[in-house]
């Protein structure tokens, strides 16, 4: 009996201590807003002294190079030093959001989508006045559409990425298939199922296309590069007006995504990713960065733009670029480094490490694989021939920038996942009308993400 | 004989108090030697789950600069209302209630059948053993990589190509995870597969236990082995047994990982197998729709103490845990 008062007390404590941590964290919610809110406040500095740089921890290879090109901006000046910090790529963009404004570093590597909710949480600062005309008049429009948010620059771009169908030669002559080698003559989707139904004959199974399935359509593969060239391709668009009822959901898209689930009956799972190198199949809608594995076919390995839905072939560009924080102290030393890692030099010796195709003028201009006339030409042309964000979509414009909006993180998991079921067999209308829903309700939420 | 009266005799001696008047001596005592764990207890489940109460009545969004906004019951109402959100959120649990229907009783008795059987002395049982243990011991996400290429599609798909092979090409290739019927029963073989040597395991411990004189008494009187499985096994285990039931009805309930790791990377219509965990995590961490995910936790949590509750109530009245 003696026990009852004592957990009574207990209880009292625990309710304090519940309390006080409900306390604490109303605090930081409400903290947040007033050190985002509060903007960029770079200033100039001496231009001289230690710059801290915070970069995703990629590839051995592109690791080693970024090292070797910190030291040649080193060995080429005496006044910058650099502090590199490399982050695991998972880890990443959670140490930039939960970043105090005064631990932002000076410079800071991102992912193309996730430039929009880093300048609308108050990370980045513009770079006009740091970072030199020069430097950025060389960037590619395509890498540029990407880097521009409220008609501000607030990144440049070493390299990009692009898309493509991979195809084997040896198996699309065996069928007799003729194909296009430039973004103008590009299969239509009608065309396609032909080719298809070709090339299924010549393959034992019958299934001669790899969709990348190894990487899953729910999520951001599926938004990127897989859903996303087909509704651009297909004349529609996610969001209009920021809003993604009316346009996601729209008749364009529900037939290229019907389309394109159409084709899974050709498609090898491709579960072990050794579909295109074994010869299981005879084309493979992937990105550039498959070449270094996929050049094991030699000669017979071709590029072919992917399948036109209407509108003209289309291709998702973007990948990881650069940018200052908000709140460095020494902008000119930061716009400094920034113009050395955009020299011809600098993205020579980054895209050679992983094979990306050069998100300069020059440099890809000079490329010996994405330059005219070279192996990789047909991802050159189609990224020199950018239509912007999707609102912006030409017949005749190839790379597309995807939504550049701070609301990216529900429109890719919802848009993926709408695919991913239409894939599966789901009705396209209510997988995408259901998605459409989703994403205005959560743009609703936060104000449309608006500033 | 005498071993076994004092093992019944065992749990019904009473426990001996110590009188009142020693109490008041070591007031604190008590509370002194509780605390560590109460502050544990404290610190990652009261604290947690409160907040998360309160979360559930705001309108919070991860990595955003706007402030947190007081919605009442608003995460709630949309989560009974909202077509969308009903319809998933339903779902969601529909998939959890048929996988632990299905996954609690298959999985016990299947852990009895292994552990009987591997109780058995025999030459090279200690191989066997480890073999059966072995799927718990490989991380998930390793495994799950095979099953992946188990369950794939086309006559790429190891279950596909055995079954092409057994049945003569008759069965055509199946898309296990892709197809919405087969996805959730896939994911349940492959649970069942990987964490029923955890449940063997400790229904071996208790088979150990069970006094050998009893077997031979049973012997003596002609029962056969059936009959001692049935008489004398089954009451010797049987407060195993309902504990190993009811962790497994919790593990169902969590079931995350199998879920996340299997349908995540294929091509698969993610509602088909969505458990409340999974949508969980989806709605805060990758929608970044904090507030929402809160009122879920609360709504799930209340779920699972009301069957938690059940069963143990159940399990009393059938006189099992003593």
């Amino acid at each position: 009996m003696m026990t009852i008062p004592k957990p009574r007390g207990g209880a009292g404590i625990l309710t304090a201590a519940a309390a006080a941590s409900i306390a604490a964290l109303v605090l930081t919610g409400c903290g947040g807003p007033g050190t985002g809110a509060a903007g960029p406040t770079v200033e100039a500095g001496s231009g001289e002294g230690t710059i801290n740089v915070w970069a995703v921890d990629g590839q051995a290879a592109e690791n080693d190079a970024l090292k070797k090109i910190i030291s040649n901006f080193e060995s080429s000046q005496s006044k910058i030093k650099v502090n590199l910090k490399l982050f695991p790529s998972d880890q990443y963009t959670k140490a930039v959001n939960s970043a105090a404004p005064g631990d932002l570093p000076d410079v800071l590597d991102f992912d193309g989508p996730t430039l929009a909710s880093f300048v609308y949480n108050g990370k980045m600062a513009p770079l006009k006045g740091s970072v030199s005309e020069e430097t950025l008049s060389n960037q590619t429009d395509s890498i540029k559409a990407q880097n521009t948010v409220d008609d501000s620059v607030y990144g440049v771009g070493m390299m990009n990425a692009g898309l493509g169908l991979w195809g084997n030669k040896k198996l699309l002559d065996a069928a007799g298939v003729a194909y296009p080698t430039t973004p103008d003559k590009a299969w239509t989707a009608d065309e396609f199922t032909g080719v298809l139904d070709k090339l299924a004959t010549v393959i034992p199974g019958g299934k001669p296309l790899d969709l990348s399935e190894q990487y899953g359509f729910a999520g951001e593969w599926g938004t990127c590069c897989s859903a996303g060239p087909v509704i651009w391709s297909g004349g529609g668009t996610m969001l209009k007006d920021n809003k993604a009822s009316g346009a996601l959901d729209s008749q364009a898209n529900i037939k290229s995504l019907t389309k394109f689930a159409s084709w899974k009956k050709y498609t090898d799972p491709n579960a072990d990713g050794l579909a295109f190198t074994s010869g299981r199949v005879a084309l493979s809608w992937v990105g550039h960065w498959t070449y270094p594995t996929y050049k094991a076919l030699g000669e017979d390995l071709v590029s072919i733009p992917l399948p036109n839905f209407g509108k003209g072939t289309k291709t998702t560009s973007g990948t990881f670029a650069w940018g200052m924080g908000a709140t460095t102290k020494n902008g000119a030393a930061a716009g400094k480094f920034l113009d050395f890692l955009m020299t011809d030099d600098s993205v020579g010796t980054y895209t050679d490490a992983n094979g990306a195709p050069p998100a300069t003028k020059t440099a890809l201009a000079a490329s010996g694989l994405y330059g005219p006339g070279k192996k990789l030409e047909l991802l050159g042309e189609q990224l020199s021939r950018a239509c912007g964000q999707e609102d912006k979509i030409t017949d005749s414009c190839v790379s597309v920038t995807r939504p550049v909006t701070a609301g990216y993180p529900i429109l890719t998991d919802q848009v993926g996942k709408a695919e991913a079921a239409i894939y599966a067999g789901k009705d396209a209308k209510e997988a995408l009308s259901a998605a459409a829903r989703a994403i205005d309700q959560n743009f609703a939420d936060n104000d449309g993400y608006k500033k | 004989m005498t071993t076994q009266t004092q093992q019944l005799q065992a749990p019904a001696a009473p426990v001996r108090r110590p009188p009142k008047s020693g109490l008041t001596g070591h007031r604190f005592a008590g509370p002194l030697f509780a605390s560590p764990a109460l502050l544990g207890l404290a610190i990652f489940l009261v604290a947690p789950f409160v907040l998360a109460v309160v979360l559930s009545f705001y309108r919070v969004q991860l990595n955003s600069p706007r402030p947190a906004r007081f919605v009442g019951f608003e995460q709630y109402t949309r989560l009974f209302t909202d077509p969308d959100l009903a319809a998933a959120f339903g779902q969601a649990l529909l998939n959890n209630f048929t996988f632990a229907l299905i996954v609690v009783p298959v999985q016990t008795l299947l852990a009895l059948a292994l552990a009987v059987l591997v109780n058995r002395q025999l030459r090279g049982m200690v191989v066997f053993r480890t073999f059966i243990f072995m799927p718990l011991v490989f991380p998930l996400a390793l495994t799950a990589v095979i099953w992946r290429l188990i369950y794939s599609r086309g006559d790429q798909g190891l279950l596909n190509a055995l079954l092409g092979l057994f049945s003569g090409g008759t069965i055509t290739s199946h898309d296990w995870l892709g197809d919405p019927a087969t996805a959730l029963g896939a994911i349940i073989v492959m649970s069942i597969w990987q964490s029923v040597s955890f449940q063997m395991i400790i229904v071996l411990a208790a088979l150990q236990s069970v006094p050998a004189e009893l077997y031979e008494a049973a012997s003596l009187d002609r029962a056969s082995k059936w009959a001692q499985f049935i008489n004398v096994t089954v009451p010797g285990i049987r407060n195993t047994l309902i504990f190993v039931a009811l962790i497994t009805t919790i593990f169902s309930f969590r079931l995350f990982d199998q879920v996340y790791l299997l349908s995540r990377s294929g091509s698969v219509d993610r509602n088909s197998t969505e458990t409340v965990m999974t949508q969980i995590i989806n709605t805060g961490f990758d929608n970044n729709n904090v507030g929402q995910a809160a009122a879920m936790t609360v709504i799930f949590m209340l779920i699972i103490t009301v069957i938690a509750i059940i069963q143990r109530a159940a399990a009393r009245q059938r006189g099992g845990i003593q």
